[in-house]
């Protein structure tokens, strides 16, 4: 058997002496037909197509509040994602629920609310029972939920707005975020610090839009005051109150001290 | 990439060829025409089908450049795709062809010249290996042909074979034991 090496060097010396058959003129046929049609156009490269596809679902994730807050979550990002609810101001004509034109939430009871609810709500004695009681759970709601009692007018107090409401007393987890009250401060719009049965209170008069505070969780959440009128604001020892309506500062005081 | 004075790299010519210049792909075709025909031609056994899977796979390349990562090395990209090609229309036409590889009509090495008789004898052995080779399997005489006649790279080997990288030398080497057995046998007839 000859030596691999010696076997190796026999091919080498056949290497030059093959007769390969002569190559076609193929770089002038080559030519013509990608000229005939061109490269693909980005579009038809699937791979664009898939990147194209892949940041439209991620797009859409992202715009759907629940998706995105589990991407959040799963992301660890905890503090970015400020959520405005957009709702109509009491300009345009009222139609349909309540809740769904206030973006309050779901339409329950007292009871079923509080049964959903790691805090206590409380409920203002001077109003009575709320005529309506909405409740928002995450994902739309902050964590731990938030919920809005309604009151419809009655003696000595106004509806806000052509919204049908009287006064709002709306309820979540948390605490004011005075970092950002220069936000909610303008446009003829003024704060005054108070005191509501020894908790730290604002009254905030004009036509505040925004509202700041700290969720459950630590986040600064940005929610849209719903009637844009005189609003009380109350730090009541880790649940944030607020009571909004067409009212004066005693008036919304008044209210703030029959809570319990 | 084999960067020459005076004229563009390999690199060069693809990163014009992806933005579209068909003069820079036509430079591209040229360079490379010769080698790609040969490998299609060792895996096909036909000048026709070889002919067909070159021009064929040039053309596949083309529409393909945006998938060529810039920095890569072209030409195991392009031996690739062409060789692809040909052993697609290998196995799709059904036939089979006998590589018949041959040598040049009155190749003489170019090292001392030799008696006329040691010529004869020298140029008798090289047409007896040539046979023997034809008559290997494909996988044989296709990675002995890439090694030794087309001095193809490891990575084009692999490129011309579809094998991975890592297993081109294990290939060759079982190739070899196969050759020097025929080689064995055809000295002892």
């Amino acid at each position: 058997m000859p030596e691999a090496a010696e076997l190796e060097q026999r091919l080498a010396d056949i290497a030059a002496a093959i007769d390969w058959p002569s190559t076609p003129p193929l770089a002038g046929r080559i030519r013509a037909r990608i000229a005939a049609r061109p490269a693909r156009p980005w579009f038809q490269a699937r791979w664009a197509v898939a990147a194209a596809l892949a940041l439209i679902v991620l797009a859409a994730l992202l715009a759907y509040p629940p998706s995105r807050d589990a991407i959040a979550s799963w992301i660890n990002v905890h503090t970015t994602f400020n959520r405005q609810n957009v709702i109509p101001t009491p300009s345009p004509p009222p139609s349909g629920p309540l809740g769904e034109r206030l973006g309050l939430g779901q339409p329950t009871t007292l009871a079923e609310a509080q049964s959903r609810l790691a805090w206590h709500i409380v409920v203002p004695a001077s109003l009575g029972e709320p005529d309506e009681v909405y409740l928002q759970m995450p994902p739309a709601g902050p964590p731990q939920g938030e919920v809005t009692l309604v009151y419809s007018p009655r003696p000595g107090f106004k509806t806000s707005g052509q919204t049908g409401v009287a006064v709002l007393v709306t309820e979540a987890a948390g605490q004011p975020d005075a970092q950002f009250f220069g936000k909610i401060i303008g446009d003829g719009t003024t704060i005054e610090q108070v005191t509501v049965n020894g908790h730290p209170g604002y009254w905030i008069s004009g036509r505040p839009h925004d509202f700041f505070f700290d969720d459950a969780n630590g986040n600064v959440r940005d929610e849209t005051l719903r009637l844009a009128t005189n609003t009380l604001l109350i730090d009541d020892n880790g649940t944030v109150i607020r009571i909004e309506g067409d009212m004066t500062k005693s008036q919304a005081l008044g209210i703030a001290n029959s809570l319990s | 990439m084999r960067p020459m004075e005076g004229r563009p790299t390999d690199g060069e010519l693809f990163s014009r060829a992806q933005r579209g210049n068909e003069d820079a792909y036509e430079e591209i075709v040229r360079r490379y025409q010769d080698i790609a025909y040969r490998i299609a031609y060792v895996i096909t056994g036909s000048t026709a089908d070889a002919e067909d899977a070159a021009q064929e796979g040039f053309v596949k390349a083309y529409r393909a450049l945006g998938g060529f990562r810039a920095g890569a090395e072209p030409r195991p990209w392009l031996l690739r795709i062409v060789a692809n090609e040909a052993r697609n229309r290998a196995r799709s036409s059904g036939r089979r062809h006998q590589l018949e590889l041959r040598l040049a009509e009155g190749f003489r090495p170019g090292e001392a010249a030799p008696s006329p008789e040691a010529a004869a004898i020298a140029a008798e052995d090289r047409r007896v290996l040539l046979g023997l080779i034809n008559q290997l399997g494909e996988e044989d005489r296709l990675v002995i042909a890439s090694r030794y006649f087309l001095e193809l790279s490891g990575e084009e080997t692999a490129a011309a074979l579809g094998i991975p990288v890592g297993t081109v030398k294990s290939r060759l080497s079982r190739s070899l034991a196969r050759l020097r057995l025929r080689v064995e046998k055809e000295a002892h007839a």
